[in-house]
């Protein structure tokens, strides 16, 4: 039995206690949660960080009227009210109307997540408006501070089907209200990157400077035109789940050659202030290169660069040469490069080009024409347009590959990270995946998978008990995920699979991906050179680089 | 690389349609509407001569950028929706600051845009396509049909005001009526007078600034009063 290196296959006998796993309807088993109708704050229903609240006297800490609280929060999360609603509702189209929280379609969403400041006023919603929102935000705020002045903070509350996780990040409040079977810990993942979606537009120094200069600023002012960029950030882990969770970008299948050839051209064309420079098709990965002078010390984080990958996708970018200032969250929260977006050549191919100069757009697109013409030498362009032209939805001009290609019948899907890269790489954490085919080409049966994914995640990485290996025969589909210290891996089977089957795709699996690996993922990234003899004029640039600083 | 020879700025509240009018006249379409990130520049060849646009995003978010994308403008387009006067308003308070590192010789022009939006208004004055799900609920003593919120004459009393913000005379730049634009980005009513218009107008400027030299020099000559305070980015 081989399947993959020096690891143990997942024969039946290692997996004895762990096959046919069935996942509990709730968390309760990995501790923390706790089951009760609807969550009062003057009950212990809360998961807190200490102190048990419910040993004070509810009178000292509650800001707001007792009375008031309690009946405003049964009356949103009612369970017998979200019964009568169905459950895979279309999620689209209706983000801009409703939002009173008696409305039934408002209601009936999976999964809601708001953005407020400290003082409670509201600034983002998923659905709905946030103006109608503000007082179901009230109470959002009561339950926080009711907490904090208890000297605690509140992270989640857990209520019949729905797990409320709450995120403060300095002044601003950050909650998922959520059916989906994700864990607390998945959905503040969630949370973290709507925070840095946020940060990235603003700088984490602006927002903190204009709260504390007003404190009940209407920060809406400065995201409008932002909501749409969060609004696709949260639908894509419901659609194409893998990205977020594995924490992981992904990149084009592309043949080694010609990958090794573009990061190449990347480092040869640079430009004064140039600090990165990244080549994505469809929010995913062809190569990068970072400039020694600028970010020398510093990795850059996966997840700004999967934040940089996610943002060149907006529509903004489809035409011209776009130039505006961005901030990556992970790697100076408090300042802004100042980046060139291009397509090349009319094609899908992205090139994002990132500095510190923020009058530096016509270096850039010089630069730009370098690259351009560099991948005409090459030939890149039409290797690239063939690569992103493989699809099942053209329209997402997504380049990606069909799982038929594994040539492992049975198998539908998959999610693969390899963890066994060489170190001096670590800093690019990637994943691959094929396209969703049938039958995952509806809206609800996506979600149903990347729900399932979600769950077996969540039990492989359960911070109580996790688990290496799962089986688990769900009702239209098997699911086997398997983690090693050379990989992560998720793969959905036929449901008609049967174990030693299941075995026998994964093998093939894990064999196509040893055979692919140089074409799937970056294997070697382009090195930096070497790093400059002073260490000026480096790190410390993007924090004093802005002409804009905010409001 | 093509060298652009004179650059042309959109400037406007955020909605206004600034996007569209360039589509509309780049591309002959009127797409979805999308949000404007930053600032995205176009190049136009118009006869001999690269004409380079700036389409601005109208977002306070990017507002600190606003003066780096005039920066040497030879015609600003100050844009407006003619269906909310509050936007003309936001030309004077918010943007007009931002042209202060335009050329001394910048063009101004203002456009209302939009005007598909009241044209069936002003035909039949009965019910209305629902602009906006508060009019129909609202029902109010008007009627809900959209009366024309912003006048041409409002258009030309700001460009007056421009003038004498810029303390230009009014007798070296051209005329108010010939300044003053109001375009459909929908329909493509007037978009290419517009452009054209104005890219006619720019490429004396743009002569001129050939035979004076390098621009660059002029420029930092020509400013006699300290830019920074007027940039408004910190605000």
């Amino acid at each position: 039995m081989e399947a993959g290196g020096d690891t143990a296959a997942p024969a039946p006998g290692d997996a004895e206690d762990l096959e046919d796993t069935r996942f509990p309807s709730e968390e309760a088993g990995d501790g923390g949660g706790v089951h009760e109708d609807p969550p009062d704050p003057g009950d212990g229903d809360l998961e807190k960080t200490e102190s048990e609240t419910k040993d004070q006297p509810p009178g000292l800490l509650s800001p707001l009227p007792q009375s008031e609280a309690p009946s405003c929060t049964c009356g949103l999360w009612d369970p017998a009210a979200s019964e009568n609603s169905p459950m895979g509702a279309p999620e689209s189209g209706s983000g801009g109307q409703g939002g009173d929280p008696s409305d039934e379609d408002w209601r009936s969403k999976r999964k809601h997540v708001f953005v407020l400041s400290e003082a409670g006023k509201p600034i983002y919603s998923r659905y709905g408006s946030v103006e109608a929102l503000s007082t179901t935000m009230g109470v959002m705020t009561a339950l926080v501070s009711f907490v904090q002045s208890a000297g605690d903070a509140i992270r989640a509350i857990y209520a019949e089907d729905h797990k409320l996780v709450f995120l403060q990040q300095g002044p601003l409040l950050l909650v998922a209200v959520s059916r989906t079977p994700q864990s607390a810990a998945q959905l503040r993942g969630e949370l973290l990157a709507v925070h840095a979606q946020i940060v990235s537009t603003l700088t984490r120094a602006s927002v903190a400077r204009i709260f504390a200069r007003k404190q009940n600023y209407d920060l809406r002012r400065l995201l409008a035109g932002s909501e749409r960029t969060l609004d696709r950030l949260l639908d894509s882990v419901e659609r194409d789940p893998g990205a977020l969770l594995l924490g992981a970008v992904r990149c084009v299948p592309l043949a080694r050659p010609l990958r090794d050839a573009l990061g190449a051209l990347l480092r040869r064309c640079t430009a004064p202030g140039l600090a990165l420079s990244v080549l994505a098709i469809g929010g995913r990965l062809v190569t990068a290169a970072q400039e020694r002078t600028v970010l020398a010390e510093c990795r850059l984080d996966p997840a700004d660069l999967q934040l940089l990958l996610d943002w060149v996708g907006a529509p903004a970018f489809a035409a011209g040469e776009a130039w505006a200032p961005v901030c990556l969250p992970r790697f100076n929260p408090d300042g802004f490069f100042y980046a060139y977006v291009a397509r090349l050549d009319a094609m899908p191919v992205c090139l994002l080009l990132l500095g510190t100069d923020p009058e530096a757009f016509h270096d850039m697109a010089t630069c730009r024409r370098l690259v351009e013409e560099g991948m005409h030498t090459l030939g890149a362009m039409r290797a690239l347009g063939e690569a992103a032209s493989f699809s099942n939805f053209p329209s997402t001009n997504a380049p990606a590959y069909s799982v038929q290609a594994v040539g492992a019948p049975g198998l539908r899907h998959f999610l693969y990270k390899p963890l066994d890269i060489p170190d001096h790489h670590r800093q690019l954490p990637q994943f691959t995946s094929p396209e969703l085919e049938a039958p995952y080409s509806r809206e609800e049966e996506r979600q149903r998978l990347s729900d399932l994914y979600h769950r077996l995640h969540a039990r492989l990485h359960s911070s109580s008990r996790p688990l290496r290996l799962i089986y688990h025969v769900a009702e239209r589909e098997t699911l086997l995920a398997w983690v090693t210290s050379k990989f992560e891996l998720y793969t959905c089977l036929s449901p008609l699979v049967t174990k030693a089957g299941a075995i026998l795709v994964v093998t093939k699996l894990l064999r196509w991906v040893k055979k692919e690996e140089d074409r799937l993922f970056i294997r070697y990234p382009p090195k930096y050179s070497t790093p400059p003899p002073a260490p000026a004029a480096s790190t410390d640039q993007p924090s004093h680089n802005g002409l804009f600083t905010g409001p | 690389m093509r060298k652009p020879d004179g650059k042309i700025v959109l400037l406007g509240d955020m909605n206004v349609g600034k996007t569209s009018l360039l589509q509309r006249y780049m591309e002959r379409r009127f797409p979805d509407t999308v949000s404007t990130v930053g600032g995205a520049f176009y190049l136009k060849q118009w006869r001999s001569y690269n004409i380079s646009i700036w389409d601005t995003a109208g977002r306070e978010q990017f507002h600190g950028l606003g003066s780096m994308y005039c920066r040497g403008a030879a015609a600003v387009i100050l844009t407006y929706d003619v269906n909310h006067p509050q936007s003309l308003v936001e030309l004077e308070d918010r943007f007009l600051g931002l042209t202060d590192t335009a050329n001394t010789d910048c063009l101004f022009a203002i456009v209302g845009n939009k005007v598909d939006l009241l044209e069936d208004g002003t035909a039949d004055s009965q019910e209305k396509e629902g602009l906006g799900p508060g009019v129909a609920g609202g029902g109010s003593s008007g009627s809900p049909k959209v009366p024309k919120q912003v006048q041409p004459e409002d258009a030309v009393a700001f460009y007056k005001k421009i003038l004498k913000y810029k303390m230009l005379d009014e007798k070296d730049v051209p005329a108010a009526e010939q300044m003053c634009f109001e375009t459909s980005a929908k329909t493509g009513y007037n978009v290419d007078l517009l452009f054209e218009t104005l890219f006619d107008m720019v490429v004396p400027v743009i002569l001129r600034q050939r035979a004076q030299g390098p621009p660059q020099t002029v420029d930092i000559t020509s400013y006699k009063t300290p830019r920074r305070t007027r940039s408004g980015c910190c605000a």
